[in-house]
């Protein structure tokens, strides 16, 4: 198998890197750590989701987590599962539980301590499509809702663009910014047990976003569907979603904010 | 670079076919489009829910929160069984029975009783404030929710031995 | 649009019936799901493109909810206090009030409770019968607080007692 020429050009491609080191690798010492991911096959769907234990050298792997798993996948194991693509923490794709949090595997050191293992999760209370890749479809489907869109029928009377002062641009800053990578929602247990109805923190701060957007004319609409018991006020202020953000974003301001607004309604 | 890997993954297709003969392993079926959405449910019910609070790391963010809700409970659950049970049988719970009962206890049961009523009540009082405070829009960094935490923490350890010794 | 796509359906249904057909069961697999559809389930309402539906807005259920409970909170911080710091028998108004507002409180947490963890929705049966037994329990509760405060000492003073014992 190795003595396929593709194999070994796939391995120049992978993370290890060896040969494109300007000293010699071969003097580091080897530092072998294990890591433990969330194995399950949608071919055999009988058999229960299990931990397996694949155990790579440090030493011979990128720095972070990513690294780890496309280290795994490229030379153990090419059946392991998961989403990834920028590998710099912009797109959101590899969103998993690691270590107990969640986070990017792009943007997650490694834990140099060989003596602990990790473990790997897929995103916390989710259905699993296989491995580390967990259905964003209701994810998505609560994103459309808010209408994640500028909604003003009134244009500018130049006809070009809406102008902002620089202060109301300055309230979107600190959301904008989230790329939908989805570990808040999946950190919050509310969302974990009322995802059907309850938005969670991605989609709230997104639905402020645009509630606190100036440009935007259809804020009492915005702030109207939310008036119930379940899309917005199943928060209680638990606060794992700033936590685990990896952007170090803060969605458990924005959904404060709604609600203060709202109540002063 | 890219085109290279990929002219050569076709290379590393045409060897594999070449050593094997072009048996066909897989059968196919045909299929209306119609179909789509019967076959991704049959799909979607086979799929296992990712494991949640087994896995979670316990936090300062989630766990007082829990246990704001347990201590509440605990509480409330008291209040609601000495309530109900004093309308269903007021001759047996009045008060001077209760506190007659409560005096005939040894000492360390009393002091024990006494802070596994106060500490859930320090707590969720003062975890209580932490979320009003939450609520008006202070202390809303991560900062904050780990300095109020903490502080909630010391002052639960502080008002249970306060309320204990009162 | 669900209307547009009806009417086009019946107008194509009445112009070939081969079409009626095909359509009919296209329209089976889009609502396949719904009829699917159970809450929480891997079963999604709709297709993957539609998006996810409001409950009807209510404020009763919304944000005059939210802050009434805000308000019924932070009043019994003061209330705990005065009713501790007076005679009951002096306040018995006040010791009544801090009553009715714990039971309140108490409803209200043992109510989000339910709504988090046992939903109607989600539990056709249990859910109802938890939600009626709590009503009845907060009704019992308030009858028995209030006998107790007109017959008895009043809670205020129960506590008190029972601390000092």
């Amino acid at each position: 198998m190795s003595r396929l020429p593709v194999v070994r050009l796939a391995r120049q491609f992978s993370s290890s890197a060896t040969r494109a080191l300007a000293t010699p690798v071969g003097q580091k010492p080897v530092l072998n750590k294990e890591f433990k991911i969330y194995r399950w096959n949608p071919d055999e769907p009988a058999k229960k989701p299990t931990l397996q234990s694949y155990t790579i050298d440090l030493n011979q792997t990128g720095p972070m987590v990513l690294d780890a798993l496309i280290k795994i996948k490229n030379e153990v194991d090419p059946t392991l599962t998961f989403r990834r693509s920028c590998r710099e923490g912009i797109c959101g794709s590899c969103a998993m539980n690691i270590d107990g949090q969640n986070t990017l595997a792009c943007l997650c050191r490694i834990d140099r301590n060989a003596g602990k293992d990790s473990k790997i999760y897929p995103l916390p209370h989710m259905y699993v499509v296989k491995d580390l890749v967990p259905d964003l479809t209701q994810f998505y489907k609560q994103y459309k809702s808010i209408k994640p869109y500028l909604q003003n029928p009134n244009p500018p009377a130049d006809g070009k663009e809406f102008l902002q002062s620089p202060e109301d641009r300055k309230k979107l800053d600190g959301m904008y910014e989230c790329i939908l990578c989805a570990c808040c929602s999946t950190s919050c247990p509310s969302y974990w047990w009322n995802q059907d109805e309850y938005l969670g923190p991605a989609t709230l701060m997104q639905a402020y976003r645009w509630i606190a957007d100036s440009r935007d004319s259809h804020t009492a609409e915005r702030k109207e569907v939310l008036q119930n018991e379940m899309s917005l006020f199943r928060c209680h202020t638990i606060f794992n979603c700033s936590r685990t953000c990896p952007k170090g974003l803060n969605p458990a301001q924005a959904i404060q904010r709604i609600k203060l607004e709202l109540a002063a309604e | 670079m890219l085109s290279t890997t990929r002219a050569l993954g076709l290379g590393r297709r045409s060897i594999l076919s070449a050593r094997t003969t072009a048996r066909r392993t897989v059968q196919t079926q045909s299929l209306p489009p119609s179909k789509a959405t019967e076959i991704l449910n049959q799909q979607r019910l086979l799929r296992p829910s990712s494991p949640h609070f087994t896995i979670y790391q316990p936090q300062l963010t989630w766990i007082p929160s829990i246990v704001n809700r347990a201590t509440g409970g605990a509480l409330s659950a008291l209040l609601y069984g000495f309530s109900l049970a004093y309308l269903v049988a007021p001759g047996t719970f009045d008060s001077v029975h209760v506190v007659e009962f409560v005096a005939g206890l040894p000492d360390a049961v009393k002091y024990a009783g006494k802070a596994l009523l106060a500490a859930p009540f320090a707590f969720h009082g003062l975890n209580g404030i932490r979320h009003l405070l939450w609520d008006m829009g202070k202390f809303m960094s991560i900062k904050g929710v780990y300095q109020t935490g903490y502080t909630v923490i010391a002052g639960t350890a502080v008002g249970t031995v306060v309320l204990v010794l009162l | 649009m669900a209307s547009l796509l009806a009417t086009s359906r019946h107008a194509l249904a009445r112009r070939s019936p081969i079409f009626a057909k095909s359509l009919v069961s296209a329209r089976f697999a889009t609502t396949q799901s719904d009829a699917l559809y159970v809450p929480g389930g891997p079963i999604y309402k709709g297709t993957v493109n539609d998006p996810t539906d409001f409950p009807t807005p209510s404020r009763m259920h919304g944000s005059h909810h939210w802050s009434f409970e805000r308000l019924l909170s932070a009043s019994l911080i003061p209330l705990t206090g005065a009713a501790f710091a007076t005679s009951p028998s002096v306040h018995p108004v006040l010791d009544g009030l801090l009553g009715v507002s714990l039971i309140v409180h108490s409803h209200m947490g043992f109510d989000a409770m339910l709504v988090d963890y046992l939903h109607p929705r989600k539990f056709p049966v249990l859910g109802h019968v938890a939600t009626w037994t709590l009503r009845s329990a907060t009704v019992g509760v308030l009858v028995g607080v209030y006998q107790f405060n007109t017959n008895d000492i009043g809670l205020t003073e129960l506590i008190t007692k029972v601390w000092s014992a």
